[in-house]
């Protein structure tokens, strides 16, 4: 569409897969090594040679599970709606999130490029939370700002968040899913539905 | 951007005028109080006028704009192209100066102002960048907000895409003001403005192609991911980046048992 706003930069909203290793600087606190290590342990599945494209599928499924907190993020996305879903409405729409967002993510693992991430620094939102801001070098044009938030829970770290150019992921499938549950009379039935229909295998 | 003469006026009134009489379709339901915050944070009290042009746009652009932005890529080699970027940035500069001045941002202008110096005359009229400093866009919708004037309710305008009513002013005001515009208007060459927004235009649309085929295949429904993208975006180019002051980073819940009292908070945010 002919949208005069947003740049090259939205694109990117989704891409763990650019992920790389540079700059550890001495005693990185935590969050900060964590990322970078991610960036690497993600080149290192995306540049594997001899590989299936299923198996790089599911080495990228198996990362993301464990490095984002799935469960806190389709908790938020859905927003108050979690409130009156039923437990098996919850049960449901949680397991559908997950595989949703993880198709989702990995659909930007194709197209990896040799791109680079440099850490910033990081900054703490609240005493859980740390946001760690970094570029993503591309090839040609300008570098992309990607800051991701990072929630320490008992030593553990989880991204809860990543936010690229200023644009949240989490909120904007909020707004996104309330939008859609509305549209459908108010009832997370659609949704649900409408998931179901996303994640349904072979295409 | 700009710079569709006083089309982009034109257009937007009859967007106006055809949105007010379209309101009566979208009243909130009036029995839910967490509903209604919900509207009132989403703020687009014209959503089936919306949702109707941001169908006309996506029409319009499966069946031109993306076609001669493919093609553009395929022919145009990537330094020809490069050019093209470079010199339509370089067109806008003087506008980005003075939105930058408008906005007491005098670092800034200086950096537009030398990258313009440089690049119009060393880097022949804009086609070379030449000076290393990162390239920054500013509008008069960006001024106005941080002058404090509130956005106001969304708008999606005919060809030109997601805006809102005070980055529909500022567009306007803009389009009057701008260089382009007025020597077209003066040398009385009616096309050249046209000329101007085709490039721009074919410009982003060209350096876009997978990120909007990719934003929309995993979009549950393009519309609200396209308004909220468009929201959060212009947020972060009036903060010019830098992180939120006063904190409208959402409170995203622990546990399940404090999430009631946590998410009623976060709702309000956005």
């Amino acid at each position: 569409m002919p949208m005069r706003r947003p740049g090259p930069v939205v694109s990117t909203f989704a891409l763990l897969a650019l992920l790389c290793a540079p700059s550890v600087s001495a005693g990185a606190p935590g969050s900060t090594r964590f990322i970078e290590a991610l960036g690497e342990k993600t080149i290192a599945a995306i540049t594997r040679e001899n590989v299936s494209d299923e198996a790089r599928f599911e080495e990228f499924g198996r990362l993301f599970r464990e490095s984002f907190d799935i469960d806190t993020i389709s908790r938020f996305v859905l927003g108050r709606h979690w409130r009156r879903a039923t437990g098996e409405q919850r049960k449901e729409y949680r397991s559908l999130f997950a595989d949703f967002i993880v198709r989702t993510y990995a659909g930007r693992f194709r197209q990896y490029s040799g791109e680079t991430l440099t850490v910033d620094e990081e900054r703490e939102v609240n005493e859980r939370d740390t946001i760690v801001s970094s570029r993503i070098n591309t090839l040609d044009g300008p570098s992309i700002r990607v800051d991701w938030r990072v929630r320490t829970k008992g030593g553990d770290h989880k991204i809860v968040d990543i936010i690229v150019e200023g644009v949240s992921t989490v909120i904007t499938q909020r707004e996104e899913f309330a939008s859609m549950i509305r549209r459908g009379g108010g009832s997370i039935e659609s949704l649900i539905a409408e998931l179901r229909e996303r994640v349904r295998p072979a295409e | 951007m700009t710079s569709t003469g006083t089309f982009a006026i034109r257009t937007a009134g009859a967007a106006l005028a055809a949105g007010v009489v379209l309101t009566a379709c979208a009243i909130p339901p009036a029995d839910d109080a967490e509903a209604r915050a919900e509207l009132a944070a989403i703020n687009d009290p014209l959503e089936p006028f919306n949702r109707a042009m941001f169908e006309f746009n996506r029409a319009v652009d499966r069946v031109l704009l993306e076609p001669v932005a493919r093609a553009y890529r395929g022919v145009v080699p990537d330094f020809g192209r490069t050019m093209v970027t470079n010199f339509l940035n370089n067109l806008k500069s003087p506008m980005i100066l003075a939105n930058d001045l408008l906005q007491g941002e005098k670092d800034r202008a200086g950096e537009t102002g030398g990258r313009f110096m440089a690049n119009t005359i060393v880097g022949l009229g804009g086609l070379f960048e030449v000076t290393g400093i990162e390239f920054h866009d500013e509008d008069l919708g960006q001024t106005l907000a941080v002058w404090g004037i509130d956005e106001g309710p969304y708008l999606v305008l005919p060809l030109l895409g997601p805006s809102s009513v005070r980055d529909t002013a500022g567009l306007a005001g803009q389009t009057l003001a701008d260089p382009v515009s007025r020597y077209a208007r003066d040398a009385e060459h009616a096309a050249v403005p046209w000329i101007h927004s085709g490039m721009e235009a074919i410009d982003a649309r060209s350096r876009n192609i997978e990120t909007l085929d990719e934003i929309e295949r995993g979009a549950i429904d393009f519309y609200a991911t396209v308004r909220s993208l468009y929201r959060q975006r212009r947020e972060d180019e009036i903060r010019n980046g830098r992180p939120p002051r006063s904190a409208p980073i959402p409170e995203i819940p622990w546990d399940e048992d404090e999430e009631s009292e946590t998410d009623r908070a976060s709702s309000v945010v956005k």
